[in-house]
């Protein structure tokens, strides 16, 4: 039975005392997936899975707390369930974790460098083990997977779920590489380019918060400082400065409980690479706490605690 | 009037004109298309695909300063000084929905008894070169809310993109003047080669959608708390779709302090936020993302219709679908009204 | 130079009640001559500064923010800076990638018989502060600087994970 099957089964023996199970379903195009809430067998008919199901269907779960759900999870979504857990915000007896072992998904903006016309255009998708056959306004390309696969994927320590109830396919390998070059090449900047960078990017963000939202950690949600007059973090103007100062709010907030799902990047509608920061406050979480969140269950968040004696912070001299 | 006006002449035009006056084109940095402030040197990126968001910034800005408090830390009244948008604007490049969504906003930001200075000096002083869509995206759905791949409503040229250049229709006396520059040139017979491939486009987009009896099957779902919620599931209640949207015209007003100067601004608002209704006892009448979806498809498809004489809140651009996050798309969610049974 | 003889720059710093704003009152009724540059808010514990009070500071145009608390182990609140200094140090590590220089921050403990430490502590920090100088604005100031970021993008000299 292919992946597929064994998760449509997995889910229908399950399906009688959840809520609802979260998965995936075909998109308003062949290039993309969305999110399915399936509650009858019915449904079950339309979950995919596969490269094109990125979205990071941890996000919702808070929203259903205190009622038995199923979610289907990659590698990479599952550490969210874990942080989730972990910080009880969820209650791990009430979900229903349905594990992929996940060899990655796409970047859309990868496909739409890669494709001859925009991917608006877009009329049909095979997609094959290792490649993905496009057509787009008339004409047909073969794109190599490895080509167009999503920054996380490439550089992916946890492809398999690290929970879960029932874990569905083979397991794979984690990916080589740990770290990405576009990350070292921004880093390696100036600091007057980085600022530069930053303050032309955020000129192009529109603060939907469309990073916030899509973000599984970021539980406050409609409460959030972001939107309080009282106390007022943030102006409504939309200036580079605010925006960054936005992105210095999530950051911040996310400091030891990233777990570098990539949706903040994949949401944003103007395509800004909200990653750079995140992947680099994950690497300095990990230089100062030897800590990564939603790698093990109990992990408590390194800002949530603390040592009286800190082993790699030290005293500058003064 | 029609002409013709060559690719490289287009960006000739874009240079002269920014020497006088706000010229907005879409331009790619990050491989992300958006409007941004023209100037020589820069790149129009016309044709690889639609602008992420809508050209709305020009005639309704992210940020409008309505007035501007200064104090002087010796003087005890504050100085108060109006900031009524001056000078010109011309869009270069934006899809024909882009340049119509304006159009929602008239009987809202000018009515008999209201007039909103503010939008009405920027619409009536930003010039709309259009360029008409060669085909459709599978977001695009202009041709069921009225419109079309080449419609001129709320543009002052029309362009369609013929040979290594483009066959250009004004339809405003705005658009008049600018065609009357040496940089267009006669269009020969290509006007029919225009005539040709906008035809061509809109036989594409296929059998329009009818949305005639959108407004009252809404309406009828209005106390239908579960079908909103299953709905608007997978909705993340952001406010990317909003935002995005060229017909949106929800605002929010802030008075900015900062030291001894204060401004007042008008910023976009969303009502897919929390605090878009939340109400200053604690009580918010939408609570949550479903009622918020609710009112947004409701008030595109339903309640504007009903008081502006039918007319679809909505220029079918497909933003809101192609840009979602989560993938919601709007079509589907007014089908389902549509098909409802009981 | 001593930095009381060029223009102030502007520095804020953020002191905990107990142990380092007595530190400065000691150093100013001890008549230890400082640099006049820093402007101090007091607030009850280390622990109590989010850093987003830093990064809001720098965003707004401060050119230089110092924070300093009581001495490890000397919290008035056991472990309020047990969480400050975790935190501190995270935003430290950080600044460097948003493009602001992470010397225009520091912190730091002084006890508030540390008269003559925080006297070295804010010479020294106001001293650095004046060798950065004013710390760039995060808005583009005129529309010519604004034109030439928007020309670099359009260039398309941006992006180094999009292309």
């Amino acid at each position: 039975m292919s992946q597929l099957d064994d998760l449509k089964s997995a889910i229908k023996d399950r399906l009688g005392e959840l809520e609802c199970v979260i998965g995936w379903e075909q998109g308003y195009d062949a290039l993309h997936a969305t999110p399915l809430f399936i509650r009858t067998e019915a449904d079950l008919d339309r979950l995919v899975i596969g490269p094109l199901a990125v979205h990071n269907l941890a996000t919702y779960l808070t929203a259903y707390k205190g009622k038995k759900i199923g979610v289907v999870v990659k590698g990479c979504d599952s550490r969210s369930v874990i942080e989730l857990v972990n910080e009880n915000l969820v209650n791990r007896d009430d979900i229903v974790v349905f594990g992929l072992c996940c060899d990655g998904v796409v970047s859309q903006p990868k496909i739409r460098a890669a494709l001859p016309a925009d991917p608006g255009f877009v009329e049909s998708v095979t997609i094959g083990t290792d490649e993905l056959k496009i057509t787009v306004a008339g004409q047909t390309v073969t794109l190599k997977k490895s080509d167009v696969l999503a920054d996380k994927c490439r550089v992916c320590q946890h492809p398999n779920a690290i929970i879960a109830d029932v874990l569905i396919g083979t397991k794979q390998n984690p990916a080589g590489a740990n770290s990405l070059a576009c990350q070292e090449e921004f880093e390696a900047k100036s600091d007057a380019e980085k600022l530069a960078f930053w303050q032309e990017t955020m000129s192009r963000c529109i603060r939907c918060y469309a990073c916030r939202n899509a973000c599984p950690m970021c539980v406050c949600r409609d409460y959030c400082i972001a939107t309080s007059r009282d106390p007022l973090w943030l102006s409504q103007d939309n200036s580079p400065a605010e925006n960054m100062m936005f992105q210095m709010v999530h950051v911040s907030h996310l400091a030891g409980r990233c777990t570098e799902c990539g949706e903040c990047e994949r949401a944003c509608p103007v395509d800004i690479p909200l990653m750079l920061l995140r992947r680099y406050m994950n690497k300095q979480v990990k230089d100062v706490f030897e800590h990564q969140a939603g790698t093990a269950l109990d992990q408590t968040p390194p800002l949530f605690t603390f040592k009286v004696e800190e082993e790699r912070i030290h005293e500058r001299g003064w | 009037m029609e002409r013709y006006i060559t690719k490289q002449n287009l960006t000739r035009l874009a240079e002269d004109l920014a020497k006088t006056c706000r010229v907005l084109a879409p331009v790619s940095s990050c491989g992300s298309v958006t409007f941004r402030r023209f100037q020589p040197g820069m790149t129009m990126d016309l044709h690889s695909r639609m602008a992420a968001v809508s050209p709305k910034a020009a005639t309704f800005p992210q940020t409008e300063t309505l007035l501007v408090v200064k104090r002087d830390a010796t003087e005890k009244k504050p100085e108060l000084v109006e900031t009524l948008p001056q000078g010109k604007s011309v869009v270069i490049g934006c899809r024909p929905c882009g340049a119509r969504g304006k159009l929602i906003f008239n009987p809202v930001y000018e009515t008999d008894k209201i007039k909103d200075p503010y939008f009405i000096s920027r619409r009536d002083n930003t010039v709309f070169i259009s360029l008409a869509c060669d085909r459709p995206e599978t977001t695009c759905f202009c041709h069921s809310v009225g419109s079309g791949p080449a419609d001129t409503a709320g543009s002052d040229i029309l362009l369609t993109l013929v040979g290594d250049g483009y066959v250009a229709r004004s339809v405003t006396p705005a658009g008049d003047e600018i065609m009357k520059l040496a940089l267009f040139e006669d269009a020969g017979d290509k006007g029919k080669e225009a005539d040709a491939k906008n035809a061509e486009a809109r036989e594409l987009m296929g059998e329009a959608h009818d949305y005639t009896s959108a407004p009252a099957k809404l309406l009828a779902r209005f106390d239908d708390m579960d079908f909103w919620q299953a709905q608007s599931a997978k909705c993340i209640s952001c406010g990317a779709c909003t935002y995005m949207c060229p017909t949106c015209y929800c605002f929010n007003i802030t008075d900015d302090d900062l030291g001894l100067n204060s401004r007042r601004i008008r910023t976009w608002d969303n009502c897919m936020s929390h605090t878009f209704t939340l109400e200053g006892s604690g009580h918010n009448p939408r609570s949550t993302k479903a009622h918020r979806l609710k009112n947004r498809v409701g008030h595109k498809f339903s309640y504007y219709p009903d008081l502006h004489k039918g007319v679809i809140a909505c220029c079918g651009c497909g933003r809101c679908i192609k840009q979602c996050p989560a993938g919601v798309d709007i079509r589907q969610i007014v089908n389902a009204a549509q098909e409802y049974s009981e | 130079m001593p930095a009381q003889d060029i223009r102030e720059l502007r520095i804020v710093g953020f002191l905990c009640n107990w142990c380092s704003y007595g530190g400065a009152d000691t150093a100013g009724v001890g008549r230890f001559t400082q640099p006049t540059d820093l402007r101090i808010i007091r607030v009850p514990c280390s622990g109590r500064i989010d850093p987003l009070f830093i990064v809001r500071s720098l965003l707004n145009g401060a050119d230089g923010v110092l924070v300093s608390g009581c001495h490890p182990r000397d919290c008035h609140y056991a472990e309020g800076n047990f969480y400050a200094r975790r935190r501190l140090e995270l935003l430290k590590r950080f600044l460097p990638v948003t493009g602001i220089d992470a010397r225009r921050f520091e912190y730091t403990w002084v006890s508030a018989s540390e008269g003559q430490r925080w006297q070295h502590v804010v010479t020294e920090f106001t001293h650095r502060i004046h060798e950065l100088g004013p710390a760039p604005s995060f808005n583009p100031m005129s529309e010519v600087d604004w034109n030439a970021l928007a020309l670099q993008a359009a260039q398309g000299q941006g992006c180094p994970c999009h292309g």
